[in-house]
This record gives structure tokens, sequence and C-alpha cells, in this order.
């Protein structure tokens, strides 16, 4: 449980990071408008990185239905403990 | 362009119609066998660009025709096994589904598309391997579901570095970009892929999950991250240099395992590491190698599933059904390099492009792989018994791609080449009999826990970073 807390940890960075080279030679919005033209943020790494936005909240969704399923026989869903019981010898 | 899309219809269909789901699935896989015969036909790559300039380009060539055939059969050979179980249409949709995103990874060009594709087949296996919804399928898949998600992470922030070096997701771009983003993408496909230390979480899933969907994972998905490695070591010598030392460690790490392992799946399982090697040794020409593992690692895994026992202590007291034994031997000769069999052109083709210094490391595979799958040969037979016409239907399309296959090289039929491949061959059997056959050894299983799975992924990652700088 914990270890799927801490991915959904990791993608948050990875989002922030695409976010942050996004915005690295501006911040306005790229809108077609009349508008006053500024230094723009790059619309491409936010465009696809909302695509991964979705799948690691789709993956997320899963794992945790998995997690329901096995938390019936381990309640304490101790990953180790779990392992132990479902690796073959 | 609709043959990519057909797949992705029918699964979607077969949840409306569920009463013609396998029929839809089959032609699905039909349309995929006719679209890859075409790909290996063709003399120059087919480039689609979808959209304008900064939409996705799709490039179909002979290298990806290779796979998109070897994903078809496969799904087609799982689907003739699965005609007489019960498995509900939600199998079947699935099964589409893996097909399609497999399909889809093997013809794009750019890291973006080969993302989303990676982990849609990621998605995909990890609902076929919890099917049965044991606790065991359960944490398995998880387990799965969670390393390959967080090697796509590592993936993710490489691809970014190469968008900030290029301003374009394409496979090109690596040429020019810093080491760590080469490292950082490596890494996801090598773990992804169930490459070198990286992949060691691939045995325990392939061999715990069901028969019909461990020969899917060994046949075809495993190939999925291993296509676009190949295609980065083509662009550049250095980076060619990488792919090929990985290659070779991979086939070697991959074979000890197998030799010394009891377990008839875990065996095949390890061996799948080991052929990845091969197939990532000489990437020019490793299409036609990942054809044929994929041809018999799934009969092979078909058959494993039908055999009385997984122990092979326990296989050697009770005769097997000989129409059996004679498809694993079959499939046994011919992943062992045997003349007459689409192995043994396989071999020869790859061991042709190997540089000097892989080649020597390479028999020595050759011979391990002799060795193991000596352990099948060697089986004690029984009297013939007839066997179910699923199964059967399912190892005649297997097999018969593995004869008609040699018919794509026949120029290796030299009496040099045939008698290299009996000698290694004999040489296996001599080692087998006289040596692994009476020791047991049983190798550790620590690195294969969860957490030193993440572990070996952060070595990994350091290693791979130095390959890149030096």
């Amino acid at each position: 449980m914990m270890k799927i807390i801490a991915m959904d940890v990791m993608s948050t960075g990875v989002i922030a990071y695409y976010v942050l080279v996004a915005a690295r030679n501006g911040l306005f919005t790229p809108i077609v408008g009349s508008a006053e033209s500024g230094s723009y943020a790059d619309p491409v790494p936010q465009a696809v990185i909302l695509t991964a936005i979705v799948i690691g909240f789709s993956i997320q969704a899963l794992m945790l239905v998995g997690v329901m399923k096995l938390a019936r026989e381990n309640p304490l869903l101790d990953s180790r403990e779990i392992e132990i019981s479902n690796t073959p010898s | 362009m609709l043959w990519v899309l057909c797949p992705f219809i029918a699964g979607f269909v077969i949840m409306l119609l569920p009463r013609s789901d396998r029929l839809l699935a089959v032609v699905a896989g039909l349309v995929s066998v006719g679209f890859g015969a075409q790909a290996l036909r063709m003399r120059s790559p087919l480039i689609v660009q979808l959209l304008d300039s900064a939409g996705v380009t799709l490039q179909i060539d002979t290298l990806g025709g290779y796979f998109i055939l070897t994903n078809a059969v496969v799904t087609l050979a799982v689907l003739f096994y699965c005609w007489q179980s019960d498995r509900t249409s939600f199998f079947y949709a699935q099964l589409l589904m893996l097909h399609g995103s497999l399909n889809a990874a093997f013809i794009c060009t750019d890291f973006m598309s080969l993302y989303v594709s990676l982990e849609v087949t990621g998605i995909a296996s990890f609902l076929l391997i919890a099917y049965p919804r044991s606790d065991r399928a359960i944490w398995v898949g998880l387990r799965y579901l969670l390393i390959s998600n967080i090697a796509m992470l590592f993936y993710l922030i490489g691809t970014i570095l190469v968008y900030q070096t290029h301003q374009s997701f394409q496979f090109a771009g690596l040429v020019d970009s810093p080491p760590e983003a080469l490292a950082l993408i490596f890494l996801g496909l090598l773990a992804k892929g169930g490459i070198f230390v990286s992949g060691l979480w691939l045995p325990l899933t392939h061999s715990e999950s069901e028969t019909p969907v461990s020969a899917m994972l060994s046949g075809a998905v495993v190939k999925a991250s291993v296509l676009p490695l190949m295609r980065c070591g083509l662009i550049q010598d250095d980076i060619g240099m990488i792919v090929g030392l990985f290659g070779v460690g991979t086939a070697l790490l991959g074979v000890t395992c197998a030799v010394f392992e009891k377990d008839t799946k875990r065996m095949l399982a390890f061996h799948t590491i080991s052929q990845l090697g091969f197939v990532l040794a000489a990437p020019a020409v490793g299409g036609f190698y990942a054809l044929s593992h994929g041809l018999v690692k799934s009969s092979l895994f078909l058959s494993a599933g039908t055999l009385p026992s997984r122990s092979f202590k326990e296989l050697k007291q009770t005769p097997i059904n000989f129409s059996l034994w004679l498809i694993l031997a079959i499939a046994s000769l011919s992943i062992a390099g045997f003349p007459g069999l689409i192995g043994f052109g396989a071999k020869v083709w790859t061991v042709k492009h190997l540089l000097p210094w892989q080649t020597w490391m390479m028999n020595i595979a050759a011979v391990g792989t002799a060795i193991s799958f000596a352990k099948f040969l060697f089986l004690p037979r029984g009297p013939w018994q007839p066997l179910k016409p699923s199964f059967l239907a399912a190892q005649l399309l297997l097999l018969g791609g593995l004869v008609a296959g040699n018919g794509f090289y026949l120029k290796a039929y030299t009496l040099e080449n045939l008698g290299k491949a009996l000698i290694t061959i004999a040489i296996g059997w001599l080692i087998y009999l006289g040596i692994i056959q009476r020791v047991t050894v049983k190798l550790p299983r620590a690195a294969e826990q969860f957490e030193h799975l993440i572990g070996a992924m952060s070595l990994m990652l350091v290693l791979l970073f130095w390959m890149a700088l030096a």
C-alpha cells in the first residue's frame, strides 16, 4: 500500500518536471487571440504529460482494486508478508 | 492504417457482442498476419505521418514486420488453445487489446507514442495475469505493474530530456542528447523488456501466470521494448555498442540460470531472458531471431502447461504421452539450432552479424541452450495417446511456422554451418548427460524479491549512466 502511494509521489514529480520544462521560456498560456504577445510556455510537453497523467491515474485505480482484494486475506497489507506467502519455494 | 486499429475495434465489439468473442478475435489476428507478411515483402520502409509536423510518425519496415508476424501468430495460437476453455469474453477482449498495443509499439518511431503503447501493454498484461483472481495471481500481477510503471517513470524523465535538446520526441534525437537521457530511457526499456539484472522480475511473472498468458507474455509482450532498443542501437555505433554488450550479458546470465533450474516453466522463463540477449546482440538481424523465439517459446509454454507436473524430477519418474513428447522435442530441437527448423537459420544469421568479441560468448550461450533443452528431450516416453484438438491446432500452427520459417534464409545450409550446429548440440547433450543431470545446484532467489528488484534498477541506472558517459 505504502509502495503504491510512493509510486504516485514519483509520478507527481515527473509531471511537475514536465511542466517546469514547458515553462522554461515563459509563462503565458499559448492561445491564439488579440492579447499582447509575450514569452509563451511550450504547449507540447504539457499536452503529452496529460496522457501520462491519465495513464498513471488508471494504473493507480487498478492497483488499489487489486490491493482491496488482497486486503481480505492480509488485513495488514504488509508487502513482505504477502510476498512470502505468495512466492513458491 | 486501419489494420492497427482492427484489434482495438474488435476488442470493443467483443464487449458489446460477447457471443462472437472468439470469432472476432481470430479475424483480428488474421488481419495482423496478413499485414505482417506484407510488411516483410516491402523493399523500403513505409512512413506514415499523422496530422502535420507536430504529429505522430509511424514507420513500417521489415524489422518491425517480423515482430508483427510473431505477435499475430502467437495470439492466434493462444486463441486456438483457449477455444475449448470456459474463459469469458473479457479475457478475449483483453487479449486483443494487448495484441493491438503491441502492434502499435512495433511501428512507432517516437518516444512518446512508445510510452503510451508500452503502458497499455502493461495494463492489459496485468489484467490477463490477474484473470484467475486468486491471491497469488493478483500479487504477481501487482508486482509486475509496479515494476513496469516505475521503469516507465524513469523512461518519461529521459524522454523530456531528449525533447529539451531537440524539440522532438523522435528516436533519432537520442544521438546528441545528454548521457542521463540515454541512461534513463534505456533503464526503462531494459527493465520493461526483462533484460539483464533489471529483468529478474520476469521468471516469477511468466511462470506463475496461466499457461496461455505465459505463452503470450514470453512469446510477444517482452519483445515490445526490445524492438525500440534495437532501433536505438541502429542509429549510432556507440549506442549499438551498449545494446550489444547488454545482449551478450543477458544471454549468458539467462542461460546460466536456465541450466540449473529444476522447474519447467521457470526454466523456460529464464531461457526467454537469454534469448532476448541473442536478439539484442545483433540488432540489424534480430527480427528473424525474435520470430523464431516467439514461435518456439509459446509452443513450449503451451506444452509445459499440459505436462503432468512442473518439476523435472517428477517428470523423470512418469513416462509422458508420446505425441506430447514429439511436440516438445521438435520445439526444443528448433531452439537449440537443429538444421531443418527455423532456429538453425536464425542462429546462423545472427552469428554472422556478430562482432568478433561477441561470437565466442554467444557460442557458450548456444551450448547452454542445448544443455537446458536436453532436459525436455531426455524425458521418458510412454505410449501414444490422442491430444485435445484445441491444443493440437495451436501446436500445428506454431510448429508449421517453425518449418515454414526456414524459407526466409535458405542460404544458411552450408556444410560448415551444419557441422557447427550439430557439434554445438552434441557438446550440450554430452555435458547434460555427463554433469548437469547428476548435480543439484539451487541458485539463490534473493535477487527476485520485490525490494531488491527496485534496488537493482537504481544500480543499473548508475551503470548505464557511466556506460553512456564512456
